[in-house]
């Protein structure tokens, strides 16, 4: 028997350009589609794809080798490498549990989108049995809160109060003295922004106006949170806090959905306003734009239906224009700060990852591990990752745009920005107050910014009709 | 007539039982009792080859077209058939009353001799016999058992003969059972003619490890049998190595390494740091005294490197693992003791992927082995083997075993590759039926050790999990069960990627199997030293190394 032992070594093997593997065995050329490459976090971290934020999750080297794995084992399911993606699932389902740390459980979601999305795809069958027990193990309980539980959900942390606090504040000082307000709220949080305004508009000096709101309930689209009540309850709810605040109001609702640019809305809005001229009307949008469809979504039955080439097909487009029509008084715009729209899923994958840790990180600092109301705020977040990595076409509703793009559209539709007043700021400020250190406000130009240790997270915005 | 075939063959009732309804398996072993049955004219029974005239088979009758010429096979039935002193009269029947016939099938013993065909035909306008692949199916699996059978006692002639049959059959066969068949016949030629492959001879280079390598990557790439090996192994692994900070894993089937990247990878990104990790990798001599071993060792190296956990390797050329001495693996950690500061002692994993079964061919290796394994004290030992008795006591149940067993992993392999899917490409599907060609080669390999050779160089003697369970036992080892997490995982990375439907993950008692429809095929276990043979152990070593 013999026994090598260690000797100089030979020459290292070459690394491939794409810096994706080492190259295997070049002395044997009988085989060399055979041998794999194993793909190499280390070295890509070093090449400056992965962006800084992710290294602020504890640990440079780990954030950016999970991400790396991550965006391999995607390429792996796009190129049905079946060997390499079982590998790299394997990996990332043992350094990834889903109870670690904010890390690992961001990691968890992107590996259980993947597995949903590398499940559909043609080289994979699921089989019955074991997709039923996955399905299990992965779906996501979309819990159906309460008003009062969605409405201490909410208040938790500065992700949607962010926008309501700009938001009201604006709409406040754009109808002093006005008699009548037509609010349309588009939102994804079930009008959980109003009581707060009603009580602004109740407190003015000159006395309340007559609200006017109008909401859609969506028919199609269902993304988190979702309330267990029907939109005609809580209307009279609302109408009746209002009452309590001697606040006369009217509440609207159409059904209608942003998959087919809030058609049915404008329609109705549009013969109201016919009727009731001189009124002011606002149009408050939270979170809600981005799930109208953009150019990137376009159905051939939709535009064909629409009588148009689908090239110029542009959901978006459309209904800021139809908004532009209508002669609002004020438009608020505000959403997440990040671009999920591009088609491959990797380059959304690495868009996604580097923005979504903001919300695991922070729920560090204000739900306790193990709470019902940690749980419900991750799952909200796994239905993005989700919704983002394993969807394609209509079903993928999560396709959030900076705030750069929707200015963009915003000003080619007919707006421009006015922007927000120092009491507005202030309102604001005081309102981030009550939550953790890490969240903070800048003003970009006219337009606020949230930020999470120094990052992007929401925008708001302000705008009006350009002559 | 139908044999009980239940007392042939060893581990889980050797021979598949009757089932008419068997109908998952596509070359289905199941005799339907109808055929048995029916048409005893038309059979013609092999009495003359066997003692209980129960292995009946019909020869395939050749289409025979209008023009006359001879048929689909072309050459006639080897002439003992015909001949056979025990046949004529019974044959002379049969074909005298092929134009009155009762069923189409019965038609076919025409195809005995030309003569009788060409009379036959144009003794009356026959109709092209349309053959039942299921059919010619089931008569391929009998005329194997009766090869085999005629081995088994010695009968070359009317084996060779039958060989010949075979070869027929199969040609009319399609799919995997035509090549499961062939590589039986030709297996079964080569015993007759004492043909065993044996290394060193002239078929040295077609034998040689590199070859076998490069088809062992090959079967891994085309079926998911290996990577559930490596994916339950390093489950077990790497959680018998949490929080240790110093682990050495033993292979003893290195090969090209494929089982270790994934396992670096998650030890390197695992909460709380990597260890320092130690490789042994053990493998064959290569026939160009190339060193194998340390070029994959280096490969491994490089990875270790880019993704930060600290690695060395050794690499140990062994003929059999029974060369291995414990005091030269145990060696190698003292000889190390000055570099390990205070991280503690070495947790040590060994690995045997398919490898613990050839040491049965040589009295005492197991034991030595196993005896080996002990005195290294191992945290973990992880052993992956065929699912099968392959090793049983005489010719004809091992004969029996592996027909069934390769015969179910053909199926699998085949079924692989028709849901290829839609959006792959020519050139991906191509590839695919390269891995699976090279595949069929590497298990066409064992069938031939199973089926040729005897003694030493029948290195392929597979046993069942139990087996092993009752040796890991006697030798000191008790089971740590592989976790629900293991095999959640497994049925996982199963469902997503293995390609046919078939495919099965089982838990058994702690340990993991895959199987194809019902059959288990390969089976993971992980093992650690029991408390009493530890203590001994440690008096040994401590003896020793005085």
């Amino acid at each position: 028997m013999m026994q090598f032992t260690s000797r100089s070594a030979p020459p290292l093997p070459p690394l491939l350009p794409n810096g994706l593997g080492f190259c295997t065995d070049n002395a044997d050329a009988s085989k060399p589609s055979v041998h794999r490459s194993w793909p190499l976090p280390g070295l890509l971290a070093s090449s400056s794809s992965s962006s800084s934020s992710s290294k602020s999750l504890g640990g440079f080297n780990n954030a950016s080798c999970m991400e790396q794995l991550l965006v391999h084992c995607a390429n792996a399911i796009e190129s049905n490498d079946a060997t390499l993606a079982q590998q790299i699932l394997w990996v990332l389902n043992n350094i990834a549990p889903p109870d670690g740390d904010s890390n690992q459980r961001l990691t968890s979601a992107f590996l259980r989108a993947l597995i949903a999305r590398a499940s559909k795809t043609g080289s994979c069958k699921m089989l019955t049995a074991v997709a039923a027990r996955a399905d299990a193990d992965l779906a996501l309980h979309i819990h159906r809160f309460s008003a009062v539980d969605l409405a201490s959900f909410i208040d938790l942390t500065p992700w949607h109060r962010f926008g309501y606090a700009a938001a009201n504040a604006a709409i406040a000082e754009a109808v002093e003295g006005l008699p009548v307000v037509h609010i349309v709220d588009l939102g994804t949080t079930h009008c959980m922004q109003i009581p707060t305004l009603i009580d602004l508009l109740a407190n003015r000096p000159e006395g309340p106006p007559f609200l006017r709101l109008t909401v859609p309930s969506l028919t199609t689209t269902m993304a988190p949170p979702m309330l267990d009540m029907s939109y005609d309850e809580l209307g009279s709810r609302l109408v009746n806090f209002a009452r309590s605040r001697n606040v006369a109001m009217e509440f609207r609702v159409i059904p209608s959905d942003p998959n087919d640019a809030f058609d049915s809305l404008v329609e109705q809005i549009r013969v109201q306003r016919l009727v009731s001229e001189g009124e002011a009307m606002i149009v408050n949008c939270q979170m809600m734009l981005h799930y109208i469809p953009d150019e990137t979504v376009v159905g051939a039955a939709m535009a064909a239906a629409m009588n148009m080439n689908s090239a110029m097909l542009s959901l978006r487009t459309l209904f800021l224009k139809a908004l532009r029509s209508l002669e609002p008084a004020l438009v608020t715009v505000v959403d997440e700060d990040a671009d999920f729209t591009a088609c491959d899923v990797v380059g959304r994958l690495r868009a996604a990852f580097n923005y979504l840790w903001i919300p695991y990180d922070a729920v560090e600092t204000f739900l306790p591990k193990g709470s019902e109301q940690r749980r419900w705020y991750e799952s909200g977040v796994c239905w993005k990752i989700e919704n983002v990595i394993a969807q394609e076409g209509l079903q993928r509703v999560e396709r959030l745009e900076t705030k750069g793009r929707w200015a963009q559209r915003m000003r080619a539709a007919g707006f421009r920005s006015v922007g927000f007043s120092e009491e507005a700021a202030g309102e604001v400020k005081l309102m981030l107050d009550e939550h953790a250190a890490g969240w903070g406000m800048k003003r970009e130009e006219e337009d606020f910014m949230l930020t999470w240790k120094g990052h992007n997270v929401v925008f708001a915005t302000a705008w009006v009709p350009s002559l | 007539m139908k044999r009980d075939h239940q007392d042939i063959g060893g581990g889980r009732g050797g021979y598949p039982a009757v089932t008419g309804a068997d109908n998952n398996h596509r070359n289905s072993f199941g005799v339907p009792a109808t055929v048995a049955i029916a048409e005893p004219s038309a059979v013609t029974t092999a009495s003359s080859l066997l003692s209980s005239g129960v292995y009946d088979f019909r020869p395939i009758p050749p289409p025979i077209p209008a023009s006359g010429s001879r048929g689909v096979y072309g050459a006639d039935l080897p002439s003992e058939m015909i001949e056979s002193p025990r046949e004529p009269k019974r044959m002379r029947t049969c074909s005298s009353s092929s134009s009155s016939s009762p069923g189409g099938i019965a038609s076919g013993v025409m195809g005995l001799s030309t003569e009788n065909a060409s009379s036959a035909k144009s003794a009356a306008g026959l109709p092209v016999v349309v053959v039942d692949t299921q059919e010619t199916g089931i008569r391929l699996v009998h005329a194997l058992l009766a090869c085999a059978e005629a081995v088994q006692q010695e009968n070359f002639k009317a084996a060779d003969a039958l060989v010949k049959q075979i070869s027929m059959l199969a040609a009319a066969q399609g799919g995997p059972m035509r090549k499961v068949a062939g590589y039986f016949a030709e297996a079964i030629a080569r015993r007759i003619y004492r043909r065993c492959p044996r290394p060193g001879s002239d078929r040295a280079a077609l034998d040689s490890p590199a070859l076998d390598d490069l088809l062992h990557v090959h079967f891994y790439e085309s079926c998911p049998y290996l990577k559930f090996a490596h994916f339950t192994a390093n489950q077990a692994i790497l959680e018998a190595f949490a929080s240790c900070r110093r682990v050495h894993v033993i292979d003893f089937g290195l090969r090209q390494g494929m089982q270790w990247p994934a396992l670096l990878q998650a030890l390197a990104l695992r909460p709380g740091g990597p260890p320092s990790f130690r490789l042994t990798g053990i493998g064959p001599p290569q026939a160009d005294h190339s060193d194998a071993l340390q070029q994959v060792g280096w490969k491994l190296a490089v990875l270790a490197k880019n993704i930060g956990i600290e690695f060395h390797f050794r690499g140990f050329v062994a003929a059999s693992l029974a060369d291995l001495e414990p005091r030269m693996l145990l060696e190698l950690e003292s000889g190390n003791k000055g570099d390990r500061g205070d991280d503690g002692e070495e947790a040590v994993a060994v690995n045997s992927v398919m490898e613990l079964h050839r040491l049965l061919a040589r009295p005492g290796a197991v034991e030595k082995v196993l005896g080996t394994v002990r005195a290294l004290r191992p945290r973990i030992v992880t052993v992956v083997e065929e699912e099968a008795n392959h090793n049983g006591r005489t010719f004809l149940e091992r004969f029996t075993e592996a027909l069934h067993y390769y015969s179910s992993m053909f199926d699998s392999l085949e079924s692989g590759e028709a849901e290829t899917a839609e959006g792959e490409t020519a050139s991906a599907a191509e590839e695919q039926q390269q891995h699976r060609a090279m595949a069929e080669a590497y298990l066409g390999r064992q069938i031939c050790n199973v089926v040729a050779c005897e003694g030493t160089e029948r290195t392929e003697r597979h046993e069942t999990l139990g087996q092993w369970r009752w040796r890991m036992a006697r030798a000191g080892f008790e089971p740590v069960h592989l976790g629900s997490n293991a095999y959640k995982q497994a049925s996982m990375l199963l469902a997503l990627y293995a390609g046919g439907e078939g495919f099965r993950v089982e838990e058994a008692d702690g340990c993991l199997t895959l199987g194809w429809h019902t059959r288990p095929l390969i089976a993971t276990s992980a093992w650690r030293v029991t408390a009493a043979a530890a203590a001994t152990a440690a008096v040994t070593a401590a003896v020793t190394t005085r």
